[in-house]
């Protein structure tokens, strides 16, 4: 008899489930997807249905609901910071009490009367939960376990020790000493929106001079020696209002934080270079400690700050660890997925079966909802949209590398959604990389963005080393690494200079549009194994240009959630610039396609980042 | 969101797109789908050979037998399969499908198929169905539209197939008279209107008017009716083994805040006329206590509940079981 564990995370930010059948991960996916709500945090009632589609199951099959944290210990810190005397303490408490006692404490009930699930409803610890989903799918037997957020009940950061089943707490961090909240108020700082924005602020840090590391370490951040760190409350807000920096911050860099939407200037990338450098340097110390504490030779990472690609990159080139694996959703939403992971070993029984090959557990995170090429034909035919069938992927694949090769952009849907904030070739807008061109037309006709945010790179596993230094796999698109010396081309950098635009055209290797102002990439290594098809249109790119790399960027205009449903996939498409969709085995063209009437109100229906 | 369930059909109008695996958002929480290769809410594949010893039912109608809010081990026509011995039940029902429709089924997809017994499920407001051209439907950006069906008229007592092949794309409401559009109840304006009342309301309105949703079987020479029993006596004539003709009743009739009489003597006739077995569950459903038979609908949506499903089974399996070949077994 088998055992059905369904994980949740929800009520704070990025609401998922999962599900895990036997130990094995059936399902996940975040409820953004289908509410088209980016980051929504509600109960996630459309994701929970399609992990029982998946699985195919009643409710009532399920053994039991895991909830991703513990709402008690979470109200018990909230209670303490207001009891502490905050200032302000009335204004967090209204605005963070109708969570945590509206909705938290009566989850069971919600299920039962929203949902028809009638289970026994289990509570995971939040960075435990962090710490499952991080290790029980890497690919290691035992293994250091660093979690790293803003905060979960009280704590900020934990180190676990994982062997087989077993995940032993080992130490943590605990509020409101939190490098997930130093880099989120450097990301209000810089005027982009907290708990969504902390990419940008990550992709701006190139553009910048670490002119205020030393600012930072001397006021803000307590690094030491041991690899802990304490935060001097003095210049925050957060514990006593509901903003996350204050007047003695602001007084520290020289003035208010930048307003949304205004001009992003030297300052404010010369903050994200230091707050960039600051965090790596931190998590270069947490991974000391766990390496000192746990004795283990591999790490496994998860939590909001194991999404900052560049410490990651920093942290594998040091080799404190023989090897690294990260959890793809790091964030909240893969706290579902180490709930349902973290109940289904140590309640249900579950047998954690470790790959032979040595590949991890994480099936590629292509782990979302599949239609098929029978509901796509079923649309298309339905709203009577032009198309091309083409049945046999090979012939498809090689269209779709001639156009991209023409220089065209391309819309891909095609198998299972991704699990995380990446696209990885199920949902994924792709491009030349090769155009110096790419990136700006991508941002501002595609992406509708601010265009000094760089594209990604998928890269052939067996072509990554003709392209980076980055000698092991990188199927989530975690890790960012040099571009090789030899493609890149010279580079005058003005440290003074505020123009952000003419610092991207400037040309910087044969790869342009997916070259990071510093000569780096975050790449996506692609192999045969979890998205054939993608990988065959990236040999087919490479067979016609001699490039076994594409730009690969999220299938969503700013402040969307990415694609789920052709219908999203469609209407996307035909918002924006791109020239060629490919919905399966379906093939649609632009100029095809029947003429939509101007109108842009459709932009107000996301909220930007 | 729920995925889409229909393709396009020349014939049919729309069918399940086939091979299907769905689980329904739905009020109760949610139910699974899942389609045969043909196209159709089945567990059997329609091409599979005949097993040892067991008897064949193919079963028709319209959401009701498709079982809209249920999954599909709940519906009354899987539930048979337990309650009979020996027996598969082949279950060719079609969402928003009218009579009309599902006679095209018969015809084109199942009238040579080996069986055992036949079963016409008719939910009684099908006979608004049979007289229109068009339903209203919602399209994948949440838009009423109206979708063409095929549909028969009867010219010199003889049933003439019209929209075959079944035009393609939609049509907006306002475009169509009224009379050729079925939009799913007698008067829908005033049903929207009235659920916004509040969930007491609208069963207040309808007893204290002595509403009835199908006033078409009050008069047998009417020419719904006339088009409906045309296609019923032409299906159960053209049908090669025993038909059971099963008048469904809506949850109006179930609770008695509308008569059943007239629908009920019009089914008798068109039995008596076609030489079908009736069965008319409707006593059999009100022996239940009026909380019972409350809970056979849901909350909002009014398809019938897992428990009225399992009534409508335990009805109709004394039938089923004299009907087959082996007399009274199971």
């Amino acid at each position: 008899m088998s055992s059905h564990v369904l994980g949740i995370s929800a009520f704070y930010h990025d609401a998922a489930a999962a599900l895990v059948r036997d130990g094995k991960l059936v399902a996940a996916v975040q409820e953004e997807r289908f509410s088209r709500k980016k980051h929504d945090p509600r109960l996630p009632k459309s994701a929970i249905n399609y992990c029982l589609e998946e699985a195919f199951i009643e409710a009532d099959d399920l053994d039991a609901v895991v909830f991703y944290d513990n709402s008690l210990l979470t109200l018990e810190r909230a209670l303490c910071s207001i009891a502490s005397g905050a200032a302000n303490g009335n204004e967090v408490w209204m605005k963070s009490a109708p969570t945590l006692l509206g909705v938290k404490p009566f989850i069971a009930d919600l299920l039962r009367k929203r949902l028809g699930i009638d289970v026994p409803i289990l509570f995971a610890k939040h960075h435990t939960s962090h710490a499952a989903s991080a290790f029980y799918p890497s690919p290691f037997d035992e293994a250091a376990v660093l979690t790293v957020d803003g905060v979960g009940e009280w704590a900020t950061t934990s180190i676990h020790r994982g062997s087989d089943v077993a995940l032993e707490a080992v130490s943590e961090i605990r509020y409101p000493h939190s490098l997930g909240l130093l880099y989120s108020a450097f990301t209000y700082f810089t005027g982009f929106k907290v708990n969504s924005g902390e990419y940008k602020l990550m992709g701006l840090a190139p553009y910048g001079e670490p002119r205020y590391v030393d600012l930072i370490c001397d006021n803000l951040i307590e690094l030491n020696e041991d690899g802990s760190f304490r935060l001097n409350l003095e210049y925050f807000g957060y514990i006593d209002s509901n903003r996350m920096t204050n007047a003695k911050f602001d007084e520290l860099f020289g003035g208010p934080p930048r307003t949304p939407e205004a001009r992003i200037g030297r300052r404010e990338m010369d903050i994200a270079a230091s707050i960039q450098k600051v965090t790596e340097t931190a998590v270069l110390g947490l991974a000391r400690r766990a390496r000192e504490t746990t004795g283990c030779s591999k790490l496994c990472l998860a939590g909001g700050v194991a999404l900052n690609c560049v410490a990651n990159g920093e942290l594998l080139r040091e080799g404190i660890f023989e090897e690294v694996w990260i959890q793809p959703a790091a964030g909240d939403a893969g706290g579902a997925v180490g709930a349902a992971l973290l109940a289904s070993y140590q309640k249900f029984g579950g047998v954690r079966a470790l790959n032979s090959d040595g590949r991890d557990r994480q099936q590629g995170s292509y782990l979302g909802p599949r239609f098929g090429p029978a509901e796509v034909k079923a649309f298309l035919d339905r709203e009577s949209y032009p198309y091309h069938l083409i049945s046999k992927e090979s012939d498809l694949a090689a269209r779709a590398a001639k156009l991209l090769a023409q220089g065209k952009v391309v819309g891909l849907l095609h198998g299972r959604m991704e699990f995380g904030p990446r696209s990885l070739g199920g949902r994924s807008i792709l491009g030349d990389p090769r155009s110096a061109d790419t990136q700006t037309v991508m941002n501002l006709k595609i992406k509708y963005r601010e265009s000094f945010r760089p594209f990604a790179p998928s890269v052939l596993r067996e072509r990554m080393l003709d392209f980076f230094d980055l000698d092991v796999e990188s199927p989530y698109m975690l890790l960012v690494a040099p571009v090789k010396k030899d493609r890149c081309l010279p580079f005058e950098r003005d440290p003074e200079s505020e123009d952000l635009l003419a610092m991207v055209r400037a040309p910087r290797s044969d790869i342009p549009a997916v070259t990071h102002i510093d000569y780096s990439a975050r790449v996506q290594s692609v192999d045969g194994i979890d998205h054939p098809f993608y990988h065959r249109i990236l040999s087919d790119f490479e067979s016609l240009t001699g490039f076994g790399v594409l730009v690969n960027t999220s299938f969503n205009v700013r402040g969307e959630p990415i694609v789920c449903s052709p219908q999203d996939a469609y209407r996307c498409f035909q918002r924006t610039a791109m020239d060629a969709l490919i919905l399966e085995n379906c093939l649609l063209l632009k100029d095809e396609q029947p003429e939509i009437p101007e109108d842009d109100s459709w932009k107000e229906e996301y909220e930007l980042d | 969101m729920n995925r889409q369930l229909f393709e396009y059909d020349p014939m049919l109008g729309y069918r399940f797109i086939p091979r299907l695996k769905a689980r329904m958002e739905h009020e109760d929480g949610g139910y699974l789908v899942r389609t045969n290769g043909l196209g159709f809410r089945s567990e059997h594949e329609f091409d599979a050979p005949r097993r040892s010893g067991i008897r064949r039912v193919l079963l028709f109608g319209d959401s009701f037998t498709a079982g809209d809010g249920v999954s599909n081990k709940k519906r009354y026509g899987d539930q048979l399969e337990s309650l009979v011995d020996d027996v598969e039940v082949w279950n060719y029902g079609l969402p928003g499908s009218g009579t009309d429709q599902q006679y095209l089924i018969f015809r084109e997809l199942a009238a040579n198929t080996d069986h055992d017994l036949l079963i016409i499920a008719v939910l009684v407001e099908n006979i608004r169905r049979v007289a229109a051209r068009y339903r209203v439907a919602e399209t994948g950006e949440g838009e009423l539209r109206c979708l063409a069906k095929p549909y028969y008229s009867l010219e010199e007592g003889q049933l003439v197939l019209h929209h075959v092949p079944v035009p393609k794309g939609t049509v907006a409401e306002a475009d169509l008279p009224s009379e050729q559009v079925d939009r799913g109840g007698r008067l829908p304006w005033l049903r929207t209107a009235i659920n916004r009342m509040g969930p007491g309301a609208k069963k207040w309105a309808q007893k204290m008017t002595q509403y009835d949703p199908v006033p078409d079987y009050g008069d047998p020479d009417g020419p719904h009716w006339q088009l409906m029993s045309a296609i019923l006596r032409h299906w159960i004539g053209e049908a090669t083994r025993p038909v059971v003709l099963l008048p469904l009743p809506l949850y109006q009739h179930v609770e008695e805040t509308s008569s059943a009489g007239a629908y009920r003597a019009r089914f008798q006739e068109v039995a008596a006329a076609s030489g079908a077995i009736l069965h008319d569950p409707l006593d059999d459903l009100l022996e239940y206590s009026p909380q019972e038979r409350r809970n056979f609908r849901f909350e909002v949506d009014i398809h019938p509940t897992p428990e009225a499903h399992r009534a409508l089974a335990e009805s109709l399996a004394t039938i089923v079981r004299s009907s087959l070949p082996g007399g009274v077994g199971g």
